[in-house]
Parts: C-alpha cells; structure tokens; sequence
C-alpha cells in the first residue's frame, strides 16, 4: 500500500464530493491539505487533457515535488477520480479507479442519491478504502 | 534567480532608478511611470547624441530599425555573483530621483547620489533628476552641473520630453560605453570568473585549460555587450566564436551562456517575428542550453554554488516565450520541471521567485487553479519570513488566489463579474430554480482548500496588520464554514473578529457579511385596520373590484391575471410606519450581539429604525424592522444591514436564500437556520413596494373597552364604534357594509351617522352606533361551554365567527400637494375592518317544543269566576280585566272551552338567571276585532317566568288568537288563479296548494311569537326558537289555524240568567251552558234547549244535525256504543240550512230521568259539502260524507230531592 494517497472525486462543478485519506502514512492535517490544494491544481490539466484522448483513465497527469496526481474520468458526467499518490503502481491504480467507478455508478443509480451532491454512504466509503488497501 | 525573465532579457539594460532624498512614494510611482515610457529607446533617436570617438566595433549596428532596451530597477538590486557571466546582470547605469520640494539642499542631494552610486561600482553612466525645483535651485543646480539634471516645473507633456532627451542622451553615453568596453576587452582578454570555477589551487593541466577557455568566455562576453547595444548581427559573430571554443574546451557551463545569448540575438534580429521555424529552432535550442546547464552541475561546488538556477531560468524563459493556450501541454511540461527545481535550491527567495515565475505563466496561459496553487505556495514562502513586510505581501498574493479558490470578497466579486451577480439575482427572483442553476452557484466550492486559504488570508492579515483584511476574512470563514470549525475554533474567531474592530474606527464598513444569516420571514401585509384598496374612480362602489373579494386565495377564473402579475405588489404610504419580519440565526457556539440590525434600502426614500439583537448559542429569533417610508417613489429592500463584532455589514437576502437552496440541494454543508431548530420555510421573495402619498387613516375604538363583548345566545346588545381620522388627509367618502360570518347578528348600523360627518378632516372623530344580536353558540362548544359553564369559567367562542364592519374610505380624489402623480392615477382608498368581537356564551337551551291541545267541555261544578255568554260578542267576552282568565276562554268559532298551547321546554345550564317573556305580535288593528286579537293582553298579560341556573322550565304559549274569522277558499288558493277551474279535483287540489300557503302561514304564525328573556339589568335578548315550533306546530296547523266550519252551542232557551246568577247552586233556572254553573238543570222536569249552530263559512250549508246526549262524561260520549253507556237519547235527522256568517237556532227539550252526569254533542253531517269544507275536513274521496262535529257539552242533572 502507499505511504500517501488523497482520493477525491470531483463532479462536474469541481465540486469534490468525496474525499479521502487513503495512505497508510501517518495522517498530519497541513499534509492533508496540501494533497488537496495539488488535486485542485491539477483540474486545470486535467480539463485539457479530458478532451485529447478517449481513454477514461489519463495516468499521470500532474505531479509536484514527490506526489503524482493520477485522473481517470467517467463519460458519464464528466466526474473525475482524482488520486494523489507517491506509488508508481500504475495498473493497481488503473485497477482501483475501475472499481471505484463501479461503486460510483451504484450510486449514481440510487433515486435519493442527487448527481453532483456529496456521497455521505458510509457503504461507499468503506468500499473505497478497501479498494485502496487491495490496490494501491 | 531574477524575476520575471525572458529570452529577451539578455538584451536588456539594467538601470538603478534610485530616490534621492525623501521622495514621495506616490510622486515616485509617477516619476517611474514617466521612466517606463522609455523602456526602449530607438537608435535613430539617439544619433544626434552619438559622437563616434573610434571606430566602432558594432560593425553591423541597424542605426535605422535597432535599439536599446532599459530594464529599470526600481531601489536597485545588490551587485550579482554572476554578473561577469550575463553582462545584462550588471548595473550599468544609476539614475537618481528627487523631488525638490522636500529636499532643498542640492548640494546635499548631490553628495547623497554621489555615495548611492558608489554602490554600484559597474555603473558606466549615471544621472541624478530632480523634479520640481523652486527658482533658487534653479539657479543654483544650472551652476552646479555634472550629473545633476534639473526638470523645471512644466506641464507634464513638457516634462516627458524633457525626460525623453535625457533617456536618449543616457542612451547615448551607454552606446559609447559600450564601444569603449568591447575595444578595450578584445585585445587583453578580459578575465572573466563565475562563483562556479574552482577557488582551488588549479594544477598545471587545469591552468592550460583555464586559459583556453578564457578566451570563449571573452568572445561570450562580447557578445552579451553587443546585444545590450542593440547589434545582434556582431553579437551572433561573437557568440558562434565562443560556442565553439567553448565546446573545444568542454566549458557547458558557459557554452549554455552563449547560445543563450544566441538565441536572444536571433530573436532580436527577427525584431519579434515569430513563425513556427524561429519557433522551432528557439526550442530545439533551448533545450541544448538546459542540458548542457544541467551538465555543468559539478557535484563539489553542490553545497556551495549550483548552475540550478540557470538552469530553472532557462526553462522558464522557455516556457514564457512558448507560453500560448495551444501549446499548454508543453509547457505545463516545462513548468513542472521548474517545479520540481525549487526543493534542490539552496535559497529560500530563489523559491519565492520561482514560484512567483510559475504562477504568473499558469495564470497567462489561463491555469488559474495551477496558478492560485503556486501562488499560495508563495504566500507560504513570504509567511516563514517573519516580518510584516513578508505578511502584507502574503496577504496580497493569497488575496490574488481568493478567485480560483472561490472565497473572494464581496467588494472584489462586484467588480470582477457583474454577470455573475445578474445571474443570482435572477434566479432568485424566479422563485423555481433548476437544479444545474443552483448548483452553478456553488460551483468550485472545495471548503477544504477554502478554509486553509481563508484561514492563511486572516494570518497574513493580522500579522500585516491590516485589521480590515483580518476581518474580512474571519467574516468569510466564520459565516461559510461554521460546520467544519469546532466550537473553541468558533470563538477564536469571533475574538478575532472583535479584536480586529478594535483597530478599526468605528463606522467602518466591511463588503463581507459575518454573522448572522438574516432571511426574509414574512412581509407582513397591511394590517387589516389600514388595508389599502384600490380606487376606481369610475363607480359609485369605487372599491368594487378590488383584491380579496372572495375567500380563496387563488380562483380558476383569475388565472390570466395571475401569469401577468407573479410578485406581489405592496403599497406604502409616505410617513406611515410599516414591518417587515426577518428572521436571524446564529449557529455558532457563541453569544452573538447585534449591534443594530435595520432595513437595508438604496433607493433611499425610507427611513428604517434600528434595533439590537441578543443571540444565544444555535438559535434562531424571528425580529421586527421596522421604518418609515419618507417619499413616493418605489422602495427596493435587498438585504439588511447590520452593525456586528463592530463592523457594518450589508446582508442580502438572495444570498441566503441562495444558501439554503444549496443545502437542499446537498451542495452546502448545512443550513444555519435548521441547525438552530428553526423551521423550513420557502422562499419569500420581496414583493415590490411603492410608495403612493399620504392618505387618510381611520382608527377604529370600541366606546368602553376594545375586549369581545360576552352575550348570551340571542341576546341584544347596542354598540357604539368610534372612529377617528389619524391620517393628515380629510376622508371625503365612505361607505359601511358588512362581511364576515354571522352577518345577520348585526341588527343595525347607522352608516349616515358616518356619511354626515364627511368629510372627516385630519383629527376628527365620529361615532357609529351598531345593533348587535348575539347568534346561536357554536355546537362543537355547547358540551365544554356547559361544563365550562358549571365550572365557572368563561368560554370564548372562536373568532372566526365574528361579524366585521367594513368601512371603506379615501381622502380627495385629486391629489393637491404633487401634481405628478395626478394624471397617473388617483391615490387609493382604504378600508378598515372593524371586526365586532362577540363571545357568544351559551345561553337558554331549547330542549323541545310541542302542541298542546285540549279541550274542556263545560264542567259542571267547576268553579269559573267569569262565564261568558255565548249571545256575547267574542270581543267582549276577552274583554274581561283578569287577564289570567283569558288564557282559557271559550272558542268562539268551536263553543267549547279550547286549550292549545305551544309548550316550550327550556333549560338554564349558565350560572345566571333567565326570566322569560312571551309576547305575541299581532297585526295591524283592522284585523283584531276579528281575530280575537287582544293584543294588550298580549303585551303584557303573561307572566313571566323565572329559570334558574341549572334548571328547566316548560313555557306555555297560547295559541288561540290565531284562527281566522270565515273558513273561505282565501286560505287554500291564494294566489292561485286557476282554482276555479281545479275546483272539480277536490283531493289533488288540496294537497298541492296546501303545502306552500300553509307553510307560509305557519311563518307567518311564527313570527308574530317572540320569547323574550332577560338576564339580570342590562341583558336581553330573544330566543330563536322559529325552527322548534315549526316543526311542533307542523301537523296540527290547520286546527290551530283554521275555525270549524260550524259552531255549535247549546242553552237553555227559558232563561236568560245574568252571571251571577250562574252561580248559585239551587236555582232552579240553570243554564245549560257551555260555561255552566253547577247543579242547573233539574231531573224529572222537561227542559228546553235550544242548539245554536254557526256557519263560518261563506257558502250556505245544508246539513242533517244531529243531537246526542248520553250520561258519560268526556270526549267518547259520541262514537260507538259502550257498555257503559246506561242512558242515551239521540235526536236525529234534523234538517237545517245555515246561511253563510249566520247561525240558527233550533229549539227542542230534554228530559233528564236520572240525576247525574250527561254530554250533550251537536253532530251534523253536511250535504253538498264544497271544496273548502273537504279540505278542512281533510278527505280523501269526494263521495265521503263530511262530518262535523260540536264540541261535548256537559249538563249536569240534579236531582230534585
């Protein structure tokens, strides 16, 4: 598993509707932050690149100082999974945004669930972080 | 590292621009915006000040399309390490800048320059300006010369010329300058060093190596020497002879310097134009520059010294000159490399300027969010100085980032994006949002990123001592993101807050609202008192058509106009008081005071009244504002203002609207007035308000007191309605009706008490006085009010049952004082509600009601005071003074004496005591001698009858007025014009017109009974009971209403005895009598009667009488045959003919052979009997016989011993 890891996913507003700490590194609240700012920086990227290939998942598409910023967006709406790392386990990512994608389909599909509002399941988030500790 | 580099940079001039003296900072800031206008200078323009001494080596020189660039430094910049290496990191020329007026001493000035100068020891060429000089340094600095320029006061056109020759003139000393240096360094082969080659004893190898090299480094410098004077063409010479003798002596370090230099010198040839095949081989040589700068990293030197920053300049210079949206990916390749530089740089302001570099080239090529990320990075960087300088910078570049990060200030978004605001405005108004317009709204909200930033901005602010900023942006993160702050980190701010308002003067205004969320609770509409109504001039009911005429709030058939008006209009009134509830909620862990909190009104024709709010932790409070609207004209209320933590804040009501449809939307963490208990309410939009001028006002008082006036049921009550004009207008029309339930209760209201005080001028008063009549209770209130009632308690029945008066009033037509408004339209009128607030408390309860009906056949023995003859008119017979014996008294159309009585059964569950009184309205007095109405006696001949509390009471009523005096068609067929011809169908007919004469006749009945009661000295009332005698009086109408046909009577045809007489027992001349005396007839002994048969009709009768007498007493004397029966006598077949309205008398005697008890009836069975007689005899066939029959008489027979 990585040392560090920030998962976000990020709706078509650049809202970011989930979030989560994924590495197993101790957590420190600047670090968190930080992790954030960088996801949030590279939506820029990822906007433009979004739209140069067919591929849903961009790899690597960003990086600053040690952490890579990999991307893999849905075709749906345009929601973007979003992964801060510092692993190069390029196919246990690919791997992870799949099924992340899977569960976020799910919960697309619940009625109550609105599209482009936060993702309070507990069911998905639990989800997520065992998808995190298999792949990443 | 150097900010803001390019490719062009090593072309450009470095020029110290340096205050001399005490400069005003803004006076600088001008005088370097006149410097700047001189970045470049053409070498055409300097020609006139060139003086060519020798030959000069810029051989290839475009005297015609070159030039020389400036790069002003403003306060200059301490001598580089590398300076020998990029000739353009020198200092070449200092310019000075004074400002006369505060410094007057030149000679001073001069010695200060002097020294500032030395400073720069590679200066070639140096001036110092003074501006603005008196006459005196004037006169002195043209005799002090040198260096010294004196800028005489000018217009600035002037002065910017003036500055424009001396820039050549520098320009041109430069130009020499760097002749001499290029002439001068060609043969001697200047000595060139950088920070980078070894300090180190160089062993013999390296002495060789280091000499070779010495002479590339020569040619590069040349170059660089070349190109500030503006001649690429011998720059490019130079730089290609040192590129190869550097690669000869694998110097990278300074062959990556040349071909910078190269490439500068390409550009520059190509004065700027960019195709792609300059493109591509500026990128392709770049890129050599950075590899071989990479290569010339030595690892020894690592700790010390490190080509890192040539190398992360040249990237960045690569990345600015391919900065273009096309070609974003590439150089977001570049940028990250340099990104990735800033942790091996030793020195932390080489980060700072490389990050700054990195910002600005995302933000050109429109990477805002790259951009702001870089940028806090900055702000970090500036944030570990500890200095305030370093914060106020912080603060001002974190304010930069505030956009990408979404947490702007208010004051900046307003400028920014006008669209932005125009689109929330919309949607708020449009009152149904799409859910994607909604969330535009709160697009990018990332609230993690937005609390670091706005928690960084209050750091900043507060270290830079900018309370304001401080304030602003606590406000910020105190008002957005209260869920995610815990309670400790909640009162920080807060004390921050105030600590900041503590530096501020008070009044300060700040764009962004703190605490609390203020939201629109009601509007309220006028009170019901000063409802405005609209005026239409054109009726005579000028109110007519106006709003809320019906009880429904929407009606099917109004639904065109209610596309066309959506809001709501509100109308206002200049100078009187209007409120507006709003509701404030304070989620956080803190005691929040409002200050003040009032109405928020730009259009500013409203004066609103402050007031001050204590808020609990997590509450919610619902607060009145109120003001006063000052002139006509429209009024727009867009949010509140609010005077908290000691700072005025404007609060709009769209933003928290906007707030909570996010929070619905689950786009916003929480809505503050539901986390304070408060409920959910929709949306309420701000109606629009205008304001029309002053009107009348009524006010309505009730005279001696304003409470609900308790009435029994029934009961009435007069009122009296004082109304005064408050207005400043006079009411010059007026109109009362009546609305609301139980309208009938109000008897009487006296409207022309009203109307004949019109007009009421500003301060008069009128009183109107009301007739009330208090309804029956509620029945859903009957059971508690009579516990209640038994309890002792008073019961208030709902209001919604209350009768109102309306009063609808306007002032003149015309409106005197504004002209203006005259032609638009005339001012509005108002109505005033005058609700009559009656308690209706239970009163007598109505158990039940039925007919009582007797008749009493003369007793014998019975003791009447005031028998009656039957030769006596009726009239007289009623006449008699006691009125208690004209309850029973002999029917005059039957001969008997008749009972019939409307019982009522009443019960008193009140604690009070009812007295009741029956009173019987007879018609006008044509009619009474026929009737047998006496109506005095009915006025006041009942008793009254006393109920107590908790008790009940059976109320007799007489019913015997009421029989008509001729039994004719009139009854059956009024205004039936057909009768004649329905004559024949006798059954039909009387069944179909009986029904509704008879029904009217029974109201009619009805209505002439009136139960009054009274209850203690002032309550009165009457008892609606019409429906509870209708239905007793229903079956048996007829009798009560109708006479018999016949009447018939007996006596004794001898004598005719007087009164008195009747009484004694042993006379021996007795009347047989209806009202008989005792003991009068003698057995034994032939007595004479006479039967006096009546025709009530006004057909003559034939008929077959019949005359019975049998020793039974009561009403079967007559059908069947008894066992009892001893003695009988029938009298038979006697035929008589009654003219109509008359009676005949027929004579026969009896003869009583037993002394004892006896019934004489009178029978008649009528030939040829007409419609009116079937009908009131009721048959069902024509065939039938009609029966009549008299009523029983008694004869008591004494016997003779």
């Amino acid at each position: 598993m990585a040392t560090t890891a920030c998962f976000v996913i990020v709706s078509r507003n650049d809202i970011p509707i989930y979030e989560a700490e994924v590495g197993s590194a101790a957590k420190r609240e600047d670090a968190a932050q930080l992790h954030q700012f960088i996801l949030h920086a590279a939506l820029d990227i990822v906007q433009d690149l979004a739209w140069t290939t067919s591929a849903m998942y961009l790899k690597a598409i960003d990086r600053f100082n040690d952490l890579v910023v990999s991307v893999y967006v849905t075709a749906d709406i345009h929601t973007r999974l979003m992964l801060l790392h510092d692993s190069r386990n390029d196919d246990g990512i690919k791997s992870f945004f799949q099924e992340v994608h899977e569960l976020y389909i799910k919960t697309l599909l619940n009625p109550l669930y609105l599209p482009g509002s936060r993702i309070t399941s507990s069911h998905f988030d639990t989800k997520v972080r065992a998808l995190a500790r298999k792949y990443l | 590292m150097e900010p803001d580099v390019s490719i062009e940079t090593s072309s450009m001039i470095r020029v110290a621009v340096l205050p001399i003296g005490h400069v005003p900072p803004v006076l600088l800031r001008d005088y370097q915006s006149m410097l700047l206008r001189h970045q470049t200078i053409p070498l055409s323009a300097i020609s006139s000040f060139y003086t060519e001494h020798q030959k000069s080596p810029f051989s290839n020189q475009p005297w015609d399309s070159g030039s020389l660039r400036f790069k002003f430094i403003v306060g200059g910049a301490p001598p580089s390490p590398w300076e020998d290496f990029q000739s353009n990191r020198k200092t070449l020329a200092v310019i000075g800048i004074c400002h006369c007026p505060s410094s007057p001493d030149l000679d001073s000035v001069i010695d200060q320059f002097d020294s500032a100068r030395r400073a720069y020891a590679s200066a070639l060429v140096d001036r110092c300006f003074a501006f603005c000089p008196g006459d005196s340094q004037l006169e002195d600095g043209s005799k002090k010369g040198g260096n010294l320029m004196l800028f005489p006061p000018a217009d600035r056109a002037t002065q910017e010329f003036h500055l424009q020759t001396m820039m050549q003139d520098i320009a041109a000393s430069l130009l020499m300058e760097f002749e001499k240096w290029v002439l001068k360094a060609e043969p001697a082969g200047t000595i060139v060093k950088t920070p980078l080659d070894s300090q180190a004893t160089l062993n013999s190898e390296e002495v060789i190596k280091a000499k070779k090299r010495r002479l590339g480094r020569a040619q590069k410098t040349m170059g660089d020497y070349c190109l500030l004077a503006g001649s690429p063409v011998d720059a490019n010479a130079h730089y290609t002879t040192a590129l190869e003798l550097a690669r000869l002596t694998g110097d990278f370090f300074w062959y990556a310097g040349a071909l910078e230099g190269n490439v500068c010198a390409l550009l520059i040839d190509r004065m700027g134009e960019k195709d792609s095949v300059v493109e591509d081989e500026v990128r392709f040589r770049y890129s050599s520059v950075i590899t071989h700068y990479r290569k010339s990293f030595i690892q020894e030197h690592a700790q010390r010294v490190s080509p890192l920053t040539f190398e992360l300049e040249a990237t960045l210079k690569m990345a600015r000159f391919l900065c273009r949206r096309e070609l974003a990916k590439e150089v977001v390749g570049y940028l990250t490399n340099a990104a990735d530089g800033a942790k091996s740089l030793i020195d932390a302001s080489d980060r700072l300027v490389l990050y700054v570099e990195i910002a600005r080239l995302y933000g050109t090529l429109g990477y805002q969010r790259k951009a702001a990320f870089f940028s806090r990075q900055v702000a970090q960087l500036y944030l570990q100085q500890d200095n305030r300088l370093a914060a106020i910078s912080a603060m001002q570049v974190l304010a930069m980032t505030t956009r990408a990060y979404r947490v702007q200030s208010r004051a900046s978004i307003a400028e920014d994006s006008p669209s932005k605001k125009e689109v929330g405005s919309s949607l708020a108004e449009g009152g149904k949002m799409l859910h994607q317009s909604v969330v535009s709204l709160f697009e990018s909200q990332w609230s993690t990123l937005q609390m670091v930033v706005l928690r960084e901005i209050l750091l900043s602010a507060v270290r830079a001592g900018d309370p304001l900023a401080a304030w602003g942006a606590a406000a910020r993160l105190l008002r957005s993101y209260y869920p995610l702050i815990t309670p400790a980190g909640q009162n920080g701010l807060a004390s921050a807050l105030s600590n900041s308002a503590d530096r501020l003067p008070s009044g300060t205004r700040c764009a962004d609202p703190a605490l609390p969320f203020i939201r629109l609770y009601s509007f309220p509409m006028h009170p019901s008192q000063m409802d405005i109504v609209k005026r239409n001039p054109a009726r005579e009911d000028w109110w007519a058509g106006a709003a809320n005429t019906g009880p429904f709030i929407y009606t099917p058939f109004s639904k065109g106009d209610a596309n066309t008006n959506t809001k709501q209009e509100l109308i206002w009134i200049v100078g009187e008081p209007v409120q507006i509830l709003v509701e404030l909620a304070n989620p956080c862990g803190f005691d929040l005071r409002v200050d003040s909190i009032y109405l928020s009104v730009p259009s500013g024709n409203f004066d609103a009244f402050p007031v001050t709010v204590n808020l609990p932790p997590n509450s919610s409070k619902v607060v009145t504002l109120s003001g006063i609207p000052t002139s006509v004209g429209t009024v727009t209320i867009p949010g509140c203002t609010v005077h908290c933590f000691g700072v005025i804040t404007e609060h709009l009501f769209k933003d928290v609207d906007n707030l909570l449809l996010g929070a619905t939307q689950g786009l916003v963490l929480s809505d503050p007035f539901r986390c304070c208990g408060s409920a959910r309410l929709k949306i309420i939009s701000v109606p629009n308000i205008s304001v029309v001028p002053p009107l009348p006002l009524l006010v309505s008082r009730v005279v001696g007191g304003d409470g609900a006036i308790i009435l029994h049921e029934g009961e009435i009550h007069d009122l009296w309605i004082s109304l005064a004009n408050a207005g400043t207008v006079p009411v010059e029309q007026a109109h009362v009706s009546l609305s609301g339930k139980n309208q009938d209760s109000v008897i009487s209201f006296a409207s022309e008490t009203l109307n004949s005080a019109l007009p009421l001028r500003p301060g008069a008063e009128v009183t109107l006085p009301v007739t009330l009549r208090a309804w029956r209770h509620v029945l859903a209130d009957a059971d508690t009010a009579g516990r209640s009632g038994s309890g002792g308690t008073v019961r208030h029945s709902k209001d919604g049952s209350n009768p109102t008066l309306l009063i609808h009033y306007a002032g003149p037509l015309t409106n005197i004082g504004d002209p203006a408004t005259n032609k638009s339209a005339v001012p509005p009128g108002r109505r005033l509600v005058v609700p009559l607030q009656i308690c209706v408390l239970q009163g007598l309860s109505f158990v039940k009601a039925r007919l009582l009906s007797m008749e009493i056949p003369a007793q014998v023995g019975q003791n009447l005071p005031k028998p009656v003859h039957i030769e006596d008119s009726p009239t007289e017979a009623l006449s008699s003074p006691t009125k208690m014996d004209g309850l029973v008294k002999i029917d005059p159309f039957r001969g008997s004496w008749g009972l019939r009585f409307l019982e009522l059964e009443l019960s008193n569950p009140t604690d009070v005591v009812f007295e009741i009184t029956v009173s019987v309205q007879l018609e006008n007095s044509s009619h009474d001698h026929r009737l047998s109405g006496d109506r005095d006696a009915a006025e006041y001949g009942y008793p009254k009858t006393r109920i107590d509390r908790d008790c009940s009471a059976r109320v007799l009523i007489p019913l015997e007025h009421f029989k008509l005096p001729v039994l004719d068609d009139s009854f059956f067929v009024k205004d039936n014009p057909a009768d004649g011809a329905n004559s024949g169908r006798n059954s039909s007919f009387s069944e179909r017109n009986t029904k509704a004469e008879l029904n009217a006749s029974i109201k009619n009945l009805i209505s002439k009974i009136k139960v009054r009661w009274q209850s203690g000295r002032n309550s009165s009332g009457e008892l609606n009971i019409k429906d509870a005698i209708q239905a007793a009086l229903q079956t048996s109408v007829m009798d009560v209403l109708l006479p018999d046909p016949l009447t018939f009577c007996f006596r004794l045809s001898r004598y005719a005895l007087e009164p008195e007489n009747s009484s004694s027992h042993n006379s021996p001349n007795v009347q047989v009598h209806s009202a008989a005396a005792k003991g009068s007839v003698l057995a034994h002994e032939m007595t004479p009667m006479e039967v006096v048969v009546r025709n009530n009709t006004k057909e003559k009768i034939k008929m077959s009488l019949s005359i019975t007498c049998r020793d039974v007493a009561g009403e079967n004397c007559v059908e069947g045959t008894k066992a009892t029966v001893l003695c009988s006598g029938v009298l038979s077949g006697i035929t008589v003919e009654v003219p109509s309205l008359q009676e005949i008398k027929h004579s026969f005697s009896l003869y009583f052979l037993v002394p004892g008890e006896y019934t004489l009836v009178a029978a008649s069975v009528i030939d040829d009997a007409n419609d009116i007689l079937r009908a009131r005899a009721r048959t069902k066939s024509s065939d039938e016989p009609i029966f009549c029959r008299g009523p029983p008489y008694h004869v008591r027979v004494v016997g003779t011993a």
